[in-house]
């Protein structure tokens, strides 16, 4: 009777409380946004590693049609939405991200009622990949306002300083720019107090998925996935940290009383590239009922990205936020992704890396195969490789992932004895 | 092999057959040679420091090595190059030299550097967006950091030395384009077949060698009488690259004349404007930075679709034909908005999509048949 009870016990996954304030947060977001559009309120759409302080120090609502998809992954109506795209002539091959977002536009099928409200401004940087470049190419001749490109060279070592200083030198362009579209210069103070919250949300993020390195995880990837709306889409703002200090709490209450995100955790996994939008909960109870946790990814880690400490520089305010612009995981070479997917294996203790190779992302997805290799030949460290697509159901074979996972579960537990 | 009436598309046509036979004979006799991805790298950097400068390209069968390290869904150009560089069939590069340009080859690069350690790669940062002075700025500044990794592997190159090969590369460029000029008139004369083996040749030749050919080349089309292609409909091909020469044959063989073209491996590659005087590193940025881009980069103002619209009108063509490799994105994201634009300035389109390391497939033949007979129908309606 007692084992069973403790059973039971071992069974019940807590969620997260924080969930619901999310929930209203991000309504209310994407509420206030639509309100204002048609009206002086200028709206700009921006990509999720896009400089966004610059808006936000202009007064400008940013909408990142790149958490809309996920949005419209999530809820289970982008493949409709890339079916939509792929009629007027968008291959199946091409993000389906993009294809979920052209397909939004034209349908006007949306999580929010309406559909995104319509850009004034157009903000891109290919610090994530290049293919956002040709997302707002389209986007720019869709809605036909001015797009600010801002390339962010991608490093294959040491970021170089002839690659901030390029950055620095656009930031300074759309600093003007920016300017000129709301008819008065941004404010440099509002613009350096919007940074410093920026940077306060990161280091929360960050916390809070270090946290995660806690036995048994108080939290797991799939959870971040979801909490990470806020980091993307509210960076900038007093809300975004609030949000983060409310989700710290928890979770640190959650060591304290001892509540693992997953019960009886026995094995620890990361986890690389975007999620599955679609089968999120699926993989979460799938992991689970193998008592595996999946506890780090370089996705959510990617909006924490901060420059170094040598990339700093106190008296350049713009340059270090060049340098932070120049992106984390994925603007950076294989030996960069080697050197963090180690760093992880042991700061979070992972028994292994769930990759999840995703079809429509090639920036992500190129260099897994030889990363995995890497991290079995020379550091003894399994991975799970799992063909899908992060928006795209019709990519998806549950059958293939299910058995999978179960072969790598033995592989890891093989490993155990 | 196709006949020729002229001798210089004979010889472009051995070397484009040979490959890369006479750049590993050189190498055997001690020449460098330096292997190029992509028609953005500054070549004459390359030919300046002492390399033969080769173009890199994948070749047709299987990439069952290739497959080890990069997933299906890469483009069959990149799978098939990195398989060829796996299969140790570039053993006589001592350098490659990648450009920034694509998600693909962003990482293509270091695959190929990872797995091939013996060999030196330079990956050239080509700024995405090629307007303004920041670019400008940081460009200069990258072929500053290119030129000293080559004086490493190669010794120094001296500015003298810099400019001649700036001075080759410009010339063989304006012979290029007065090539494409003179088949304009005369697209009777010289078959789009032909002119893929012109300029695949120039990837594998010495410069100065392939220049004197199409000099002559240009000078005995343009003594030839204009003509017209005939009873064929003329179109203009699009694309990337175009590795298997057996598209343009087929395209042709089917009933369309190949009359110009908007390809990486065609007149992209030669589209850049003359260097202006000065500071060698700075006027290599420039013309790379001003050229027709590549549909990976970001040129504010550039419109791809009334581009190649004008192209297209401007040969004569009667319409254009996509010939776009699966899973090359930056092509496929701009092809909705060309293929539009062109058709509602009736201009017919008709989109191919191949994989560059398989032959053309039957299907291929039956759509351009119909696309040939459907223009042959326009035509006869407005005579």
């Amino acid at each position: 009777m007692k084992e069973r009870q403790s059973l039971m016990t071992e069974q019940e996954r807590v969620p997260i409380q924080a969930y619901k304030r999310m929930k209203e947060i991000m309504t209310t977001y994407y509420g206030i946004a639509k309100m204002s559009e048609g009206t002086d309120q200028k709206i700009a759409w921006i990509t999720s590693g896009g400089p966004v302080e610059i808006l936000y120090a202009a007064g400008i609502i940013p909408i990142y049609p790149e958490n809309h998809a996920a949005m419209c992954g999530a809820t289970r109506i982008a493949d409709e939405l890339c079916a939509a795209a792929e009629e007027r002539g968008f291959s199946r091959d091409l993000c389906s991200y993009a294809r979920t977002d052209f397909g939004s536009i034209y349908t006007k099928k949306s999580p929010v009622p309406g559909g995104l409200p319509k850009p004034d401004l157009l903000v891109c940087c290919n610090n994530i990949c290049d293919t956002v470049t040709k997302w707002y190419q389209e986007l720019q001749r869709i809605f036909d306002v001015p797009l600010i490109y801002i390339d962010a060279p991608y490093q294959y070592g040491d970021d170089r300083p002839e690659a901030i200083d390029y950055v620095k030198a656009q930031l300074e362009a759309m600093i003007q720019s920016v300017g000129e579209i709301v008819g008065r210069p941004i404010d440099r103070d509002k613009l350096d107090e919007t940074l410093e919250i920026s940077e306060r949300a990161a280091a929360l993020w960050r916390e809070i998925q270090g946290m995660l390195a806690h036995r048994p995880a108080p939290m797991n990837s799939f959870d971040t996935f979801i909490h990470l709306a806020p980091i993307v889409t509210l960076r900038g703002t007093e809300l975004c940290i609030e949000y983060y200090e409310l989700l710290r709490d928890e979770i640190r209450q959650r060591i304290e009383a001892g509540i693992a995100s997953v019960p009886g955790e026995t094995f620890r996994l990361g986890w690389d590239n975007l999620a599955i939008w679609y089968k999120i909960k699926e993989l979460s109870e799938k992991f689970a009922a193998y008592k595996t946790a999946l506890v780090v990814s370089t996705y959510p880690e990617g909006f924490c990205y901060q420059a170094p400490e040598h990339l700093r520089d106190p008296n350049d305010r713009l340059r270090t936020m060049a340098a932070t612009y120049m992106g984390g995981y994925i603007n950076h070479g294989l030996d960069y992704r080697e050197r963090d997917l180690l760093r992880m294996v042991k700061q979070f203790h992972l028994d292994g890396f769930v990759m999840h190779s995703n079809r429509s992302c090639r920036a992500y997805s190129f260099g897994q195969y030889e990363l995995a290799k890497a991290l079995m030949e020379k550091h003894d460290i399994p991975t799970l490789m799992i063909e899908a697509d992060m928006n795209d159901s019709r990519a998806w074979s549950d059958e293939q992932v299910k058995t999978r996972i179960e072969a790598f579960i033995e592989t890891l537990a093989a490993r155990r004895n | 092999m196709t006949t020729t009436r002229f001798s210089e598309v004979a010889a472009c046509q051995a070397a484009a057959a040979e490959g890369y036979g006479a750049a590993r004979a050189a190498a055997n006799a001690g020449r460098k040679v330096a292997g190029f991805m992509c028609s953005y790298a500054p070549q004459e950097l390359f030919h300046a420091a002492g390399y033969l400068p080769v173009r890199i390209l994948g070749r047709e069968g299987g990439a069952t090595l290739a497959d080890e390290i990069i997933q299906p869904y890469a483009c069959s150009f990149a799978r098939s190059a990195l398989d060829s560089a796996l299969a140790n069939e570039f053993d006589f590069l001592r350098l490659a030299v990648f450009s920034h340009t694509c998600d693909t080859m962003q990482n293509v690069a270091d695959l190929w550097r990872r797995n091939r350690p013996e060999m030196a790669v330079i990956v050239v940062s080509v700024p995405t967006q090629t307007e303004g002075a920041p670019a400008r700025t940081f460009f200069r500044r990258e072929l500053q950091r290119v030129r000293q990794a080559v004086e490493a592997l190669a010794g120094p190159v001296a500015d003298d030395a810099l400019w001649d090969s700036i001075r080759l590369y410009q010339k063989h460029r304006a012979a290029m384009r007065r090539l494409y000029e003179v088949r304009r008139t005369h697209p009777g004369v010289i078959s789009g077949s032909e002119m893929l083996a012109v300029v695949t040749a120039s990837f594998f030749m010495e410069k100065q060698a392939h220049l004197e050919l199409i000099t002559r080349l240009a000078d005995a089309v343009a003594a030839c009488p204009e003509d017209t292609p005939g009873p064929r409909p003329a179109v203009l091909v699009a694309g990337s690259v175009c590795q298997n020469a057996d598209f343009i044959k087929a395209i042709e063989e089917s009933g369309c004349a190949v009359v110009d073209d908007d390809l990486c491996m065609g007149s992209r590659s030669f589209s850049l404007p003359d260097p202006p005087d000065g500071d060698p590193l700075e006027s290599l940025a420039e013309i790379y930075l001003a050229r027709t881009p590549c549909p990976a980069f970001h040129k504010p103002g550039f419109d791809a679709a009334q581009h190649m619209l004008d192209r297209a009108r401007a040969a004569q063509a009667d319409g254009v034909v996509f010939l776009l490799t699966k899973f090359c994105d930056p092509w496929f994201f701009d092809y909705p908005y060309i293929s539009r634009t062109l058709e509602a300035a009736e201009m017919p389109t008709l989109l191919l999509e191949v994989e560059q390391h398989l032959p053309a497939p039957a299907q291929l033949r039956t759509r351009v048949e119909a696309f040939a007979e459907m223009l042959r129908g326009r035509v006869a309606s407005w005579a």
